[in-house]
């Protein structure tokens, strides 16, 4: 029940805060310079002041700024996110069709980073004095410190160029028509390179992270105490270190995952992967508002998802926290 | 012991300190070594490193001496970086403390405003801004302020938050100091040391930040940044990998430093936290 | 001291042996994969006339007639074609049995359908042509007549498929034009049919088995990849993903690279229609551009060689003047403005220029060109010019030329054959308005000029036409009111067992219909 009202109340600041975003972008893309019918005409190839007239009054942008205002929120409240100027599509079904892109690519990134940073973190902090720990923990620095689209690249001339053993782009082999597993595979082998390229960095923060915490838990009484009552350090490390040093992983994981829509960004445009972080970059290239402010409302309602989990998770995780406190 | 033997007690923090002072003369430097502009197309385009006498780095696409680019590109990654950072701070430092400080509904109100720009992904805000504002090294140095002080205000506000009830502040109350004089004298000075290393943190991530925009085609076409370099060599990593190489290096080896000096300051200056040594 | 790059003659070669490859006898078979950059915003030529749809959407559609790489007319949907004496009554003979691709006939009822009705309320290139038209009849189901007002020059070389689409009369007759539903599935009387586009990843077009000519398409399909980022676009010609990319896929500095591959072709053919200009907008109003000394010192700071060479592969040509040399009637006679840095700084000290900052504006359309506005801005200052450049995007390069906020700037425009469709366009004064950058963005004025431009345009026969123009260049080529950069060459890289994939001047935006491969 408590669980019930808390999440009720935290969807209730959700959607404030979105209603916020909402406003503070539409008044952000205004400050654009360059008129999107003016960007469209030139797309077309040829202009005249009958063509943007016409635009113009088609997308309502001959209104008062408020009168857009006023429809761009009223739309959205009835879930409606308006019209692409460029693409010509309901800018839902854009977003909805790129979606599930991003999210295969992040969610792999992120479950990747999270499992791989941790085990590296946790076998660095069992190993603290001793080199194999110490490499680890450089290694990590190092992808912590290294530009990601630089590995991208590099990724792609070494594994696709030269060794040719992944595709250096897409999701998907174009015009081979495969289904069912066939298809899996070829869309999983697509994702090699975007994922693991996107999860290094974040892999490298895990490590530290955990290394960090798990050496502060093993400094605290109940570790002493389980020692003292002689337990195997193997069962300390898993059970009572590992889980009290996961608590600050839940938190960053928490924030990492609302924030890998806007790191695809660089992903999906070296790897051509289509999803929204590339969608939001043209969108934003082509004055193309209405799929901006789609774009921009889904990537926060999306932060704020992952942040009412990661509530939840913690207080699952944490054993201090009881429900009502 | 001195604050410098506690840090010099980390070696990573000693090498780091190293490499980010090499890296300061470096683009002290630039203008004796280097006195010509780096954009100046001065010898054949694609030379390999060290293939024609004088040019140690080869040149890029156009005939540009990469050396001269590095040289000089490290002034303006440096500068990005420490100009947003502190620009990050004094939006970061008030609005933390100010909420850290007197709780209640200012704090509620401040935190909401924080989470806010938290709740828009960084990175794309950032992309937004530079291009809203066009890009320059201004607009970049304003939007990697404007995407990285929330983390800032949440650090300060915590310290705030368990400093604002020990003796020596119920003391300075107590004596009649005002909140005023008590926030900057009293408290801020306290907090020093955690916002000294994440600053320090801040200025590699600003680094990075301004190597992706750059990247992206939104960096200050006026100046040679390594993040343009990169950017501008993408194209052609395939037949000249040293010119995307080099400045890659570069950032690699700031960032590397920046965070090493910066764990070594948290060493240093919370003594009690540090772990393992 | 310049790397010479052996493309340029490379492709001088390849056009010799390519007479040979038409003995050949054509097989049936197989798709073609190749790339389209950017996504184009639509499909339907009419609606919407960027360079991406017009590759992909040429193959859908069809005009009246096609152009060779001489820009010779030839039959297209009209078999034929005749002019009266006056130059004022053109008649149009339709091919018979042509059907759309639902099945429908294609009548002379859907030319002037699409010329009258759909054209002059959504095609701004189109009005420019038809502002000339008084009237277009149907005498009957395969002849149209169209009548002009007065002569105009380039009237035939305006019924190519991107300019003049023909769009079916029955399905968009009555409706909404731009919320018409078969805009997402447009339909044409092409050699290919839509068939599938899938947003970010490809557009998927398949052979019209009802098409008119026998035996065409010998292909089974085309499918265009959507890839956005220049390196991997390299990567999927060098893996084998695609065989043919069209120009300006992949960025320059990759071309050498690519060209050098085996079983691989390069052709420089196929944009004579279109001629690409590069030009650079010199203020005209205000600042130091608006002096013409201070512009001929920007001609001669230019090292538009090293531009050509390193930047273009020595493709394309540097130009002489104001009229490129594709175009009709170019005045051959003038004296080229070489890269001459002394000569600007005498010029500049003679104007007496102070250092005032002068803005330049490159065109945001990828690597080239910002490496090119790098080499202009060096290359200024090297004469002493105080240049800053200004980064934008298209959006921020559309605003700054429309409000004629900026001192120079990068452009390229399409000379479309005659000077009047694409060249006088630039120099005109009745062509200055505010909020378009493609009008005379410069701001010149000259009124010789505007006389001798549109007593051309009209003249009859050619011989008056060329005095005019001739005067005309030379007055341009004095008074450089822009800085003619470059005549790009856009080249196409393909597999050398595509065969006949360039036919036309327009290059691959019409030429899948009679391509086959050797395999």
């Amino acid at each position: 029940m408590l669980y019930a009202r808390l999440i009720l109340m935290r969807l209730l600041k959700a959607v404030v805060v979105l209603f916020m975003i909402v406003i503070f972008n539409f008044f952000l893309i205004q400050m654009a310079p360059g008129d999107p019918a003016a960007i469209l005409a030139g797309e077309a190839g040829a202009t005249d002041q009958e063509f943007l007239r016409q635009l113009r009054e088609r997308f309502g942008l001959d209104q008062p700024l408020y009168v857009q205002l006023w429809r761009y929120v009223s739309g959205i409240a009835m879930l409606d996110f308006g019209y692409s100027y460029r693409q010509q599509m309901p800018v839902l079904d854009l977003i909805l069709a790129r979606l599930p892109a991003t999210l295969l690519l992040t969610g792999t990134a992120f479950v990747l980073s999270l499992a791989l940073g941790i085990l590296a973190g946790s076998m660095a902090a069992a190993r603290v004095k001793k080199p194999s720990g110490s490499i680890i923990m450089a290694l990590a620095l190092i992808f912590y410190a290294t530009p990601l689209f630089w590995v991208a690249l590099m990724a792609v001339v070494l594994f696709s160029v030269y060794l040719d053993w992944l595709p250096a782009y897409g999701m998907y082999t174009v015009g081979a028509g495969l289904d069912g597993f066939a298809l899996v595979l070829d869309v999983a082998k697509h994702l090699v390179l975007p994922a693991t390229t996107l999860a290094l960095f974040f892999m490298a923060i895990y490590t530290r992270m955990t290394r960090a915490s798990m050496l502060e838990a093993s400094q605290q009484d109940y570790v002493k105490t389980a020692r003292a009552k002689g337990l195997s350090p193997r069962v300390i490390q898993r059970r009572h270190i590992l889980r009290n040093a996961l608590l600050p992983i839940i938190t960053l994981a928490g924030l990492q995952a609302g924030q890998m829509v806007g790191g695809a960004i660089l992903t999906e445009t070296v790897f051509a992967w289509p999803g929204i972080g590339r969608l939001m970059y043209e969108a934003l290239m082509q004055r193309d508002y209405n799929l901006l402010l789609g774009i921009f409302f889904f990537s926060a309602a999306l932060v704020i998802v992952f942040n009412i989990i990661t509530d939840l998770v913690y207080r699952l995780a944490d054993p201090r926290i009881k429900e009502g406190s | 012991m001195s604050f410098f033997a506690r840090f010099a007690q980390n070696r990573g923090a000693l090498i780091g300190l190293i490499i980010l002072m090499t890296i300061i003369l470096m683009a002290l430097f630039a203008p004796f070594l280097y006195p010509d502009s780096p954009w100046r197309m001065v010898q054949r385009p694609f030379l390999a490193p060290m293939e024609v006498d004088g040019f140690l780095l080869g040149t890029d696409t156009m005939g540009r001496d990469v050396a001269a680019g590095i040289m000089h590109g490290a002034w303006v990654s440096l500068l990005i970086g420490l100009v947003s950072t502190a620009v990050a701070l004094i939006i970061g430092v008030p609005l933390g403390a100010i909420a850290g400080y007197y709780g209640g509904l200012i704090d509620d109100g401040l935190m909401r405003f924080t989470e806010f720009f938290q709740t828009i992904p960084n990175f794309a805000l950032a992309i937004v801004l530079v291009a809203i504002m066009q890009p320059s090294v201004t607009s970049i140095v304003l939007a990697i302020a404007i995407v990285s002080w929330p983390p800032v205000a949440r650090l300060v506000r915590a310290e705030f938050m368990s400093l604002r009830h020990r003796e020596y502040v119920e003391a300075a109350r107590l004596v009649g100091q005002t909140n005023r004089t008590i926030i900057l004298r009293q408290i801020l000075p306290n907090t020093l040391s955690p916002i000294i290393v994440l600053a320090s943190l801040m200025v590699a991530t600003a680094i990075l930040l301004e190597s992706a925009l750059s990247f992206l085609g939104l960096g200050d076409p006026n100046v040679m940044s390594w993040g343009y370099m990169i950017g501008a060599a993408r194209t052609v990593i395939r037949q000249a990998w040293w010119l995307s190489f080099f400045p890659g290096l570069a950032i690699l080896l700031t960032v590397l430093a920046l965070n090493l000096v910066g764990e070594g300051l948290d060493d240093a200056l919370n003594p009690k936290l540090s772990r393992e040594r | 001291m310049m790397m010479k790059t052996p493309l340029a003659s490379a492709i001088a070669a390849l056009a010799l042996t390519s007479t040979f490859a038409i003995a050949e006898e054509p097989r049936s078979g197989g798709t073609i994969n190749t790339i389209i950059q950017p996504e184009p915003p639509g499909l339907v030529l009419g609606m919407v006339q960027n360079a991406p749809t017009r590759v992909v959407a040429g193959n859908i559609y069809e005009g009246l007639l096609r152009y060779s790489t001489d820009l010779e007319p030839m039959p297209q949907l009209a078999e034929s074609w005749d002019v009266s004496d006056d130059g004022l009554t053109w008649t149009f003979h339709l091919r018979e049995g042509v059907l759309w691709h639902d099945g429908e006939p294609f009548t002379s009822a859907d030319v002037v359908f699409s010329a009258d009705v759909f054209h002059r309320e959504l095609n701004p290139s189109a009005r420019a042509v038809l502002q000339h038209v008084e009237s277009i009849e149907a005498t009957d189901d395969h002849t149209v007549v169209f009548t002009l007002s007065a002569p105009f020059g380039p009237f035939l070389l305006s019924f190519e498929a991107g300019t003049f689409t023909m769009v079916p009369k029955h399905l968009y007759e009555g409706t909404e034009f731009r919320d018409n539903e078969h805009n997402n599935h447009p339909i044409g009387t092409g050699a290919f049919k839509f068939e599938n586009w899938d947003r970010g990843t490809v557009i998927q077009l398949v052979r019209n088995d009802d098409y008119y000519e026998d035996d065409l398409p010998y292909l089974d399909g085309i499918n265009w990849h959507i890839i956005p980022d220049g390196a991997s676009r390299a990567v999927a010609y060098e893996n084998g993903t695609v065989d043919v990319l069209p120009n300006g896929t992949v960025e320059n500095f990759d071309i050498p690279r690519l060209a050098a591959m085996d079983n691989t072709c390069i052709t420089d053919e196929g944009h004579e229609y279109f001629s690409p200009f590069a030009m650079l907008w010199m203020n005209n109003r205000e600042g130091p551009t608006a002096d013409k000394r201070f512009r001929q010192a920007v001609m001669y700071a230019m090292d538009r060689d090293f531009a050509h060479s390193v930047l273009w592969n020595e493709l394309g040509q540097v130009p002489l003047s104001a009229f490129g040399s594709n175009a009709r009637f170019q005045h051959d006679g003038l004296e080229p403005y070489d890269h001459n840095p002394e000569r600007a700084r005498e010029l500049l000290d003679e104007m007496g220029y102070d250092g005032e900052e002068v803005r330049l504006l490159p065109l945001p359309y990828g690597e080239t060109w910002t490496r090119w506005a790098e080499a202009v801005q060096q290359n200024l200052r090297e004469v002493g010019v105080n240049v800053r450049t200004q980064s934008t995007d298209v959006g921020g390069w559309n605003q700054r030329l429309s409000e004629w906020d900026y001192d120079m700037a990068f452009t390229f425009l399409y000379q479309y054959g005659d000077p009047a469709l694409g060249i006088t366009r630039s120099y005109l004064s009745d062509n200055i308005e505010r909020g378009s950058p493609w009008n005379n963005v410069g701001g010149y004025e000259n009124e010789r000029v505007d006389e001798l431009f549109n007593e051309a345009a009209t003249a009859f026969p050619d011989e008056e036409r060329e005095a005019l123009y001739h005067e005309a260049q030379e007055i341009l080529h004095e008074d450089v009111p822009v800085g003619w950069l470059m005549e790009l060459g856009f080249p196409t890289i393909y597999r050398c067992d595509v065969k006949n994939l360039v036919t036309s001047g327009v290059g691959v935006n019409d030429g899948f219909k009679d391509a086959w491969l050797d395999r």
